[in-house]
C-alpha cells in the first residue's frame, strides 16, 4: 500500500513540476477554455482507465479496449440513425461493451486462457471485423439530437464530467470500502489464498472485465456524441494510452496493488503532456520521444528512489522481476 | 519414459500442426498455385523478419517477461543503418555494425531497467517503444527515406540462392538454430526456464537471475536490428516506420506456438510452427483472393481455439495424472482426435474440390498449370489500394467495380488493412504466385515496391500504378490523378485567396511519416517561397489519420497560435476533425480547407466552416485504373500511346506513359452536393 502512495506522490510532483514550467513559459495553458477542452477530450480515457485499473488489480490485462471502443461508437451511431431514441442507443452501446467485456472475462476466468492472449485475439478479430463490416465508411447523417445527447454544447461537458467523476468517485470508494472491492485486491495479490478464503476468484475476474467493457462502451458514447459523424477507425492505440496511464499511476501489472486515485493522476499527467509540448513549442517530430522519455523517467524513479528499501526488498523477494504468481496461477 | 508426443510436442504444438495441415489442405483446394514449391519458399521469405522477432521473443516470454519494443527497435535500427550507409557513406558492413550496436544499446537499456532495476517488463518496453520510435522519427523528421542501396545488398532481401531459396532464409535458419541451442541445449537455457517458472526459486538455486534475464533482452534488441537490416534489404528503403505493429504479430506467433505468457514453458520449434501457420493463413487468403480483413479475424479465432484446446486437454490430463498414474490413454485419444480432424478437413476439402469441378466454369477453374485456351480465359485484374479501410479508397473501389462489370473481367480488390509498405510487397508477391493478368497498385512506397513490380513484369504480368507512382521502369503506365505539385499549388493558392494574400496558417497532416503528405508539404513550402511570400506556415501537427486526434490538435493549435487564420488539413479524416474543433471553438475568423472526401465534409461545407475541399473524382480514378489495366493486358494500349478511350470517361490524354485523369477539383458550397463519394 505504501508503495502506491509514494507513486501517487511522485506523479503528483511530476504534474506540479509540469504545471510550474507551463505557468512560467506558457500561462495560456491554464485558460478555462483550454482546461475544459482537455478535460472533455480525456473523460473517455479516464473512464476506460478506471475500468482497466480494476482488471489490472486482479492481475489481468485487456488490450482489446480500443477495438471495443470503435465498435460501440459505431453501433450507437447506427442505432441512433435507425430511429432508436438516442439515450436507448447509447445504453445499447454500453450493453454491447459489457458483452464484449464478459466474453473476454469468461475466456480468462473460466477457460483459463491468459488475458493477454485472449484480448490480443479479440483486439485483432474485432478491429478487422469492424473494418470488414463497415469497409471504412463513417456513420453519417445522425439525428440532430445525437450530438451533445440533445443538450447544448455548454451543458454537455458538465453532465459528462459529472457522470465520469461520479463513477470514478464511486469506484474509488467502493474499491476500498466494499467487500466486492476488497475481493478484487485479494484476487490480484494472491489468487490461491483468496480462493482458500472462500472468494470466487473466477467470478471476480469475470466481473472486472465486464465492468471494463461497460465503461469502454460508455466512454465510446461520450466520445462519439461530441461530433456529428462517427469514424469507423476510432480508438486505435487507445489501449496503449490507457495502460500507460494506469501503470504510470502506480497500479502494478503483477496485480494486487494500485488505486483509482493513482490512475486519475496518471491520466492527468499523460493527458497534460501532449498539449503542453505544443504550448512549449516542442516540434511534433520529437514529441513521441519526449513522451516516452518522461514515462520512463517517472517509472524508473520508483526503482531508483530508495536503494536501501530496494536492498531490503531484494532480500525478501529476489528481484522484483517476473510475475510471482506462478505458484498460484497454475493451481 | 515420456510418450513421443510429450517429448516432441510438449506445449500443445500438436493442435498447431493440425491447424497447419488443415490450412494447407484447405488452401490447396481453394487457392490457385498455393501448393507449389515456389510458393513454399515465398512463404518462408515472409516469415523471415517477423520470424526473427518471434524467435527472439520466445526466451523473453519463457522468462515470464515481454518485449513490446522490438517493432520500434526495428524502426530505429533501420533508420540508423540508412543514415550510416547513405548519409555518412560508411561501408555496408560498418553500417550494419552501427545498426547492430544501436540494437545492442536499446536492448541493454531494456535489460538495465528490467533486470537491474527490477521494473515490470511490460511497462518498461511500453515506454521504450515510444522512445525508440520517437527517436527514429525525430532523427529523420519522419520524412527522410533512405533508398538507393547497392544491388548486392538488396539481393540479401530480394534475391534467390540457386534460383529458389530466398537469400534471407539461411540467415533466419542460422539464428533460429542458435536460439534452439541457447534455449534447449545449454545451461543458460535451463536457467531461463527455471527463472520463468519461479524467479525466486531460481535465485535460491544460485542462478544469476538478473544477468540471465538481461541477456535475453539484449539479444532481442540485437536480433531486432538483424531483422531491420533484412527488412531494409527486402523493401530497398529505410524509414522510421519500419516494423510498426510487428510486436503484436510476433507475440501472436510465439503464443500460438505454445509458449506460456506466465513463463517457464515454450519452445523455439513451437514458435516456428506458429509463425508458419500465420504466414500460410495470410498467403492462402491472398492467393484465394479473400479479403485481407479475414486474416485478423481468423488469427484471433485461431489463437483462441488453439490455446483453449491446449488448456482443455492439459487440464484433463492434469486431473487424470493425479487420479491415475501415467497417460497411457492419451496416445490413442490424440490419435483419434487427429484422425477425426484430418478426415473431417479432407472430406470438406474434397467435397469443395468436387463442387468446384462440378460447377466448372468458375473463375478459378480456368487457372492453373495446364495450358489454357487463350480465348476462354477471363482476365483477372488485381487492384491494390494503399489501405483498404480508408474511405478514399473505398470510393475508388466503387469505380473499379463499375469498370470490371463493364469490361467483364474478374476484379481482385485487396490491400493492407492499414498503411503498410511491407504488406503491399507481400501481396504483390502473392499475386505473382497466383498468376493474375494485371496488377494495379496505389503505391505506398516507391523504392520498396518497384523491385517486386519489376519481378511481376518479368513474369509477363502487366503492371499499372495509380494514385502514387513507382519507378517508371517498374510499371507500364501510371494513372496520374493529379501531381503532388498540382495538389500543393491548388491548396496554397486557395489558402492565399481566403487569407487575402497574407497571414498565418497551420497544416494538419496524416502520420508524420506519411510519404504523400510529406511530398505535398515540400511543394507547399516551395509554392509559398515562389509565389505567396505573404503567407506564413506557423506549424505542422500530425493527426495519424484519426479524426479525434485531428480535433484535439486543432483545439490546441487555435489557442497556442491565435494568429493562425486558416487550417489546412491534408489527410481525409483530419478535415472534419479540424472543422469540428473550429466550429466548437466558435472561431468564425478561422477557415478550414483541405484534401478530403466530399461526403464526410458536406455538413461543414454547408455550415460555412469548411470553405474548400480539394480532390479529384476518386470514383473515376478507380474506374480508369481498371480500364487502363484491361487495355494494356489486351495489348490495346502500347507504350508511347497518346490517348486512350476509357468507357464513360471518353478520350483520356496520355503523356510519357502517364494517363492523366485531369486537374484536381475544388469542392465548395455550390457543387459539393453533386458528388457522392
Amino acid at each position: 500500500m505504501r508503495l502506491a502512495h509514494t507513486r501517487e506522490a511522485s506523479i503528483a510532483c511530476a504534474i506540479a513540476a509540469l504545471a510550474l514550467v507551463l505557468a512560467v513559459a506558457a500561462p495560456g495553458y491554464f485558460s478555462t477554455e483550454n482546461l475544459s477542452d482537455l478535460v472533455l477530450a480525456n473523460l473517455p480515457v479516464l473512464l476506460v482507465a478506471i475500468g482497466m485499473t480494476l482488471v489490472i488489480i486482479t492481475g489481468e490485462i485487456d488490450i482489446s479496449v480500443g477495438s471495443t471502443f470503435a465498435i460501440c461508437g459505431v453501433v450507437a451511431g447506427v442505432l441512433a440513425k435507425a430511429g432508436v431514441p438516442v439515450l436507448i442507443a447509447c445504453a445499447a452501446a454500453c450493453l454491447l461493451g459489457a458483452v464484449f467485456g464478459s466474453f473476454n472475462g469468461a475466456l480468462v476466468a473460466y477457460v483459463g486462457i491468459p488475458s493477454i492472449v485472449v484480448t490480443l485475439a479479440t483486439m485483432t478479430a474485432l478491429r478487422d471485423g469492424l473494418r470488414w463490416a463497415t469497409e471504412g465508411a463513417w456513420v453519417q447523417d445522425l439525428p440532430r439530437a445525437f450530438q451533445w445527447l440533445g443538450l447544448t454544447q455548454r451543458q454537455f461537458p458538465l453532465v459528462a464530467t459529472a457522470i465520469t467523476l461520479g463513477l470514478t468517485a464511486a469506484l474509488a470508494w467502493g474499491l476500498r470500502h466494499v467487500a466486492a472491492g476488497r475481493a478484487i485486491y485479494a484476487t490480484g495479490s494472491n489468487p490461491a489464498a483468496a480462493r482458500l478464503a472462500g472468494l470466487n476468484t473466477s467470478a471476480v475476474k469475470w466481473m472486472a472485465f465486464a465492468v471494463l467493457g461497460t465503461l469502454t462502451g460508455l466512454a465510446a458514447v461520450l466520445n462519439a456524441v461530441r461530433f456529428n459523424q462517427i469514424p469507423s477507425n476510432a480508438g486505435i492505440g487507445l489501449e496503449m494510452k490507457v495502460i500507460a496511464s494506469v501503470v504510470v499511476g502506480g497500479v502494478s501489472v503483477a496485480g494486487g496493488t494500485g488505486s483509482v486515485m493513482g490512475t486519475v493522476l496518471g491520466v492527468v499527467l499523460l493527458a497534460a503532456i501532449g498539449p503542453a509540448l505544443t504550448y512549449l513549442g516542442v516540434s511534433a517530430y520529437w514529441e513521441r520521444a519526449v513522451q516516452g522519455g518522461i514515462i520512463l523517467v517517472a517509472i524508473a524513479a520508483d526503482g531508483l528512489r530508495h536503494p536501501l528499501y530496494r536492498r531490503v526488498v531484494a532480500r525478501l523477494k529476489p528481484s522484483g522481476y517476473g510475475p510471482a504468481r506462478r505458484a498460484g496461477g497454475v493451481a | 519414459m515420456r510418450p513421443w508426443h510429450r517429448r516432441w510436442l510438449p506445449n500443445g504444438e500438436w493442435a498447431l500442426l493440425l491447424v497447419l495441415a488443415a490450412e494447407t489442405v484447405f488452401f490447396s483446394a481453394f487457392a490457385p498455385n498455393f501448393f507449389t514449391v515456389g510458393n513454399f519458399f515465398e512463404i518462408t521469405r515472409f516469415c523471415a523478419e517477423l520470424g526473427l522477432l518471434a524467435v527472439a521473443l520466445t526466451p523473453v516470454i519463457v522468462t515470464g517477461g515481454i518485449d513490446l519494443s522490438v517493432g520500434a527497435m526495428m524502426g530505429l535500427a533501420a533508420v540508423s543503418f540508412g543514415a550510416a550507409s547513405r548519409t555518412w557513406h560508411l561501408a555496408l558492413p560498418l553500417a550494419a555494425a552501427c545498426a547492430l550496436l544501436v540494437g545492442l544499446a536499446g536492448g541493454a537499456l531494456n535489460a538495465l531497467l528490467i533486470a537491474r532495476l527490477g521494473l515490470p517488463a511490460l511497462i518498461v518496453t511500453l515506454g521504450t517503444l515510444s522512445l525508440f520510435r520517437g527517436v527514429a522519427e525525430g532523427m529523420t523528421q519522419a520524412a527522410v527515406n533512405y533508398t538507393g542501396f547497392p544491388p548486392g545488398f538488396l539481393f540479401l532481401g530480394q534475391g534467390y540462392l540457386g534460383g529458389l531459396i530466398p537469400t534471407q532464409l539461411p540467415i533466419f535458419v542460422a539464428i533460429a538454430a542458435a536460439y534452439v541451442v541457447l534455449l534447449h541445449r545449454s545451461v543458460v537455457g535451463r536457467a531461463l526456464y527455471a527463472i520463468g517458472f519461479t524467479a525466486q526459486g531460481a535465485r535460491y538455486a544460485a542462478l544469476p537471475v538478473a544477468r540471465r534475464v538481461g541477456l535475453v533482452y539484449v539479444l532481442s534488441g540485437v536480433v531486432a536490428s538483424v531483422a531491420a537490416i533484412i527488412y531494409v534489404a527486402h523493401l530497398g528503403q529505410a524509414r522510421s516506420d519500419a516494423g510498426t505493429g510487428y510486436e503484436l504479430d510476433a507475440i501472436t506467433a510465439v503464443v500460438l506456438g505454445g509458449t506460456s505468457v506466465f513463463g517457464g514453458r515454450g519452445t523455439i520449434g513451437g514458435t516456428l510452427l506458429g509463425i508458419f501457420a500465420l504466414a500460410v493463413l495470410q498467403t492462402g487468403l491472398h492467393l484465394a483472393a479473400w479479403p485481407s480483413e479475414l486474416t485478423g479475424v481468423l488469427t484471433g479465432v485461431l489463437l483462441l481455439t488453439t490455446i483453449a484446446a491446449d488448456r482443455h486437454i492439459r487440464r484433463r490430463t492434469h486431473v487424470r495424472a493425479v487420479v491415475e498414474e501415467e497417460l497411457e490413454v492419451k496416445n490413442s485419444q490424440v490419435a483419434i482426435l487427429c484422425a477425426t480432424i484430418i478426415a473431417g478437413s479432407l472430406i470438406v476439402a474434397g467435397t469443395n474440390v468436387w463442387l468446384l469441378r462440378a460447377v466448372g466454369a468458375g473463375p478459378r477453374a480456368a487457372d492453373g498449370h495446364a495450358p489454357v485456351a487463350a480465348a476462354a480465359h477471363r482476365l483477372v485484374i488485381a487492384v491494390m489500394p494503399k489501405a483498404k479501410g480508408d474511405p478514399y479508397f473505398v470510393s475508388c473501389r466503387a469505380g473499379a467495380e463499375e469498370a470490371a462489370r463493364e469490361l467483364d473481367v474478374d476484379l481482385v480488390w485487396d490491400g493492407p488493412t492499414s498503411l503498410d509498405a511491407a504488406k503491399q510487397n507481400e501481396l504483390v508477391e502473392n499475386w505473382i504466385t497466383r498468376k493474375v493478368d494485371a496488377i494495379a497498385v496505389a503505391v505506398e512506397n516507391r523504392g520498396g515496391i518497384s523491385t517486386v513490380l519489376r519481378k511481376a513484369r518479368e513474369r509477363g504480368i502487366r503492371v499499372v500504378t495509380w494514385d502514387a507512382d513507382a519507378e517508371p521502369d517498374a510499371r507500364d503506365f501510371f494513372v496520374n490523378q493529379a501531381t503532388a505539385e498540382g495538389i500543393a499549388n491548388a491548396l496554397t493558392d486557395e489558402a492565399s485567396r481566403l487569407l487575402g494574400g497574407s497571414g498565418e496558417f497551420a497544416i494538419i497532416t496524416g502520420a508524420l511519416s506519411a510519404a504523400n503528405q510529406n511530398e505535398w508539404i515540400a511543394f507547399i513550402r516551395k509554392r509559398l517561397a515562389d509565389k505567396h511570400r505573404g503567407l506564413k506556415l506557423a506549424t505542422i501537427r500530425p493527426s495519424d489519420d484519426d479524426r479525434d486526434k485531428a480535433f484535439a490538435e486543432t483545439q490546441t493549435l487555435l489557442k497556442v497560435y491565435p494568429s493562425v487564420k486558416l487550417m489546412m488539413a491534408i489527410s481525409a479524416p483530419a478535415v472534419p476533425g479540424a472543422a469540428e474543433a473550429v466550429r466548437q471553438a466558435g472561431r468564425k475568423d478561422v477557415s478550414v480547407i483541405g484534401l478530403s472526401l466530399p461526403n464526410i465534409n458536406k455538413p461543414y461545407v454547408h455550415d460555412g466552416v469548411v470553405q474548400t475541399v480539394v480532390l479529384w473524382n476518386t470514383r473515376d480514378l478507380g474506374y480508369l485504373a481498371v480500364y487502363a489495366s484491361a487495355l494494356v493486358t489486351q495489348n490495346k494500349l502500347a507504350p508511347g500511346a497518346r490517348a486512350l478511350t476509357a468507357g464513360r470517361l471518353g478520350q483520356i490524354e496520355v503523356r510519357d506513359n502517364q494517363i492523366i485523369l485531369g486537374a484536381p477539383m475544388l469542392f465548395n458550397k455550390s457543387n459539393i452536393d453533386r458528388f457522392d463519394f
